[in-house]
């Protein structure tokens, strides 16, 4: 990282002369939303050429899908093979955060939320199984809807 | 004032938190079979733990990530996966252990057998976790287990002979009747004890959800530095119990009912009253911790919503593994395994778990990146990695002294 970006100043992505080091400041980062609300990690990268053949981080991807590459092995194969068996799509694939999304890097990634989600219901859009939980377990115990007093 | 009164408070619920089952067993067993002879290892993991405790409180402060968030980050997914499934098998056996202690408790109050009791205090403690807010849970636990400060009462109404406690604290030798194997295996115990992993995951958590800032640095170093070294002192003052009144009559501890009887003999039922006040209060508070660790750990490792400041739907999944753990602990116990035996695994399971904790730690409080200003000054880095390379002696020992001495017996 370049000097005077310290971690928690608000800025544009990336601005210029600011150098991010994508395996110590990005991946296995928290994500979370502009008030704080915490998302997912950043499992893996989506790179792509832009116009004069470099590479760019195009997306953040998040999820099972994502991660079980990265753990490799046998493990690794597993972790994502069986959520893409439990998937109603036919090509399940990593969900995709776009970088166009990212409000700011600091100790965690900032990500915004759209606006046709409620604050704290974002979470349930990049993740299957915190959605089924509520449907299914959480949702049914009595009290769920209360914080702790 | 107020702001007095919050510290003070901290102290005190520090104080009675550093005490849980594990402490209560690996002190008294020690107690009665060593004297003070092993002080020196409560001692030096009393300092480790204030260190360590110490580091993490001001990375959650600064960063505003606890623990597990920044293991994966500094790890990569592979190793910190490893380390999370350790760390977490670890915490979960604690736990257990934990919601044992408290059945063997009620037992002893009631004489209702504790395995009639056990799936009560799991669904009590499930219960709490599940409602009750983070401090009000703290504090209530906190301060009821400073009914442990009977042990110091029955220390002094025994009427020692304090020279000869301060020689075997001072002068640190193996009793002649004990082997040099069985001494180093407790000294194990004594580490696993007192920097048990939950508490730093516990307490950077709970710095984490209470939006700790740089000026709670302060008060959090005043409960560190004050609470546990008082903490470590309780600690001392139960093996001192089982040194004065367990050693001479060759008494050895095997059950918690042991743990409580130099009270009944110098202070009385009233005295036995107010320990088991004090069990109950210390194990029931560990309970909660370990349980809500092994959801901390596990969620701040996938970046799940976690914590009880947000709605339990809006952390299901993290509620979810706090629901398993409270589910599968009790089932553990139910096949009748003894809690106290239990709790001795867990200590040296937790010794041979202490680097990847605190090793992590280390490293994230040296990196400017993060900490800018608040990084580790030179003391802090002293102890912390000699402290670091003890852990991982420790840890190295732990399992071979397990096998050689057949588990201390």
């Amino acid at each position: 990282m370049t000097g005077g970006t310290e971690a928690g100043q608000a800025s544009s992505p990336l601005p210029p002369g600011r150098r991010l080091d994508l395996h110590l400041q990005l991946l296995d980062h928290q994500v979370v939303d502009q008030d704080g609300n915490l998302l997912c990690k950043i499992d893996d990268l989506e790179l792509d050429l832009d116009a004069d053949g470099l590479p760019v981080v195009s997306a953040l991807l998040v999820g099972p899908l994502a991660l079980g590459p990265r753990l490799g092995g046998r493990l690794g194969r597993w972790w994502a093979a069986v959520p893409a068996r439990l998937s109603p799509r036919a090509n399940p694939e990593p969900v995709r955060i776009l970088l166009s999304e990212v409000i700011d890097y600091g100790s965690a990634v900032v990500v915004g939320r759209p606006e046709r989600h409620r604050p704290l219901e974002f979470a349930r859009t990049l993740a299957p199984l915190e959605d089924w939980l509520v449907r299914h377990v959480i949702g049914r115990i009595p009290g769920n809807r209360h914080e702790s007093e | 004032m107020r702001r007095l009164l919050g510290v003070a408070l901290g102290v005190l619920t520090a104080i009675g938190g550093f005490v849980d089952i594990g402490d209560l067993v690996a002190n008294a067993v020690v107690g009665a079979r060593f004297g003070l002879s092993l002080a020196w290892a409560t001692l030096a993991g009393m300092i480790g733990i204030c260190v360590f405790a110490e580091m993490s409180g001001r990375v959650a402060a600064v960063t505003g990530r606890a623990t597990f968030d920044l293991v994966r980050e500094r790890l990569g997914p592979r190793a910190g996966l490893a380390n999370l499934v350790a760390s977490t098998l670890v915490t979960f056996l604690t736990f257990i252990a934990e919601i044992g202690g408290v059945a063997l408790t009620v037992q002893l109050a009631t004489g209702v057998s504790h395995l009639l009791v056990v799936p009560l205090v799991a669904l009590a403690a499930w219960l709490v976790m599940w409602r009750v807010r983070f401090s009000v849970m703290e504090n209530v636990a906190g301060l009821l287990g400073l009914a442990l400060l009977v042990f110091a009462v029955a220390l002094w109404r025994a009427g020692p002979d304090w020279g000869d406690l301060g020689r075997q604290v001072w002068q640190p030798h193996v009793p002649a009747d004990q082997g040099t194997g069985t001494y180093l295996y407790y000294a194990v115990a004594l580490f696993g004890a007192a920097m048990t992993p939950y508490e730093v995951f516990f307490f950077s958590s709970g710095g984490v959800e209470e939006k700790w800032t740089g000026r709670d640095i302060a008060t959090a170093r005043v409960n560190v530095f004050l609470g546990f070294p008082l903490g470590g002192l309780l600690s001392l003052c139960i093996a001192g119990c089982a040194a004065v009144v367990l050693l001479p009559r060759a008494i050895d501890v095997t059950t918690l009912a042991q743990v409580g009887l130099p009270v009944a003999v110098t202070v009385g039922a009233i005295g036995l009253a107010v320990a088991l006040v004090g069990f109950g209060a210390a194990t029931f508070g560990a309970a909660l911790e370990t349980g809500l660790s092994c959801g901390y750990s596990i969620a701040q490792y996938f970046g799940w919503s976690w914590g009880k400041l947000v709605r339990p739907r809006q952390a299901a999944r993290f509620h979810t593994v706090v629901l398993l753990a409270s589910i599968a602990a009790p089932l553990v116990l139910l096949t009748g395994v003894d809690p106290i035996v239990v709790t001795e695994y867990s200590l040296i399971f937790s010794a041979v778990a202490l680097p990847l904790t605190y090793f992590p730690i280390l490293v994230i409080a040296n990196d400017s990146d993060y900490m800018g200003t608040k990084v580790n000054g030179r003391l802090a880095n002293l102890l912390g990695t000699v402290i670091l390379v003890l852990l991982i002696v420790v840890a190295l020992a732990a399992i071979p002294l397990m096998l050689l001495t057949g588990a201390g017996r």
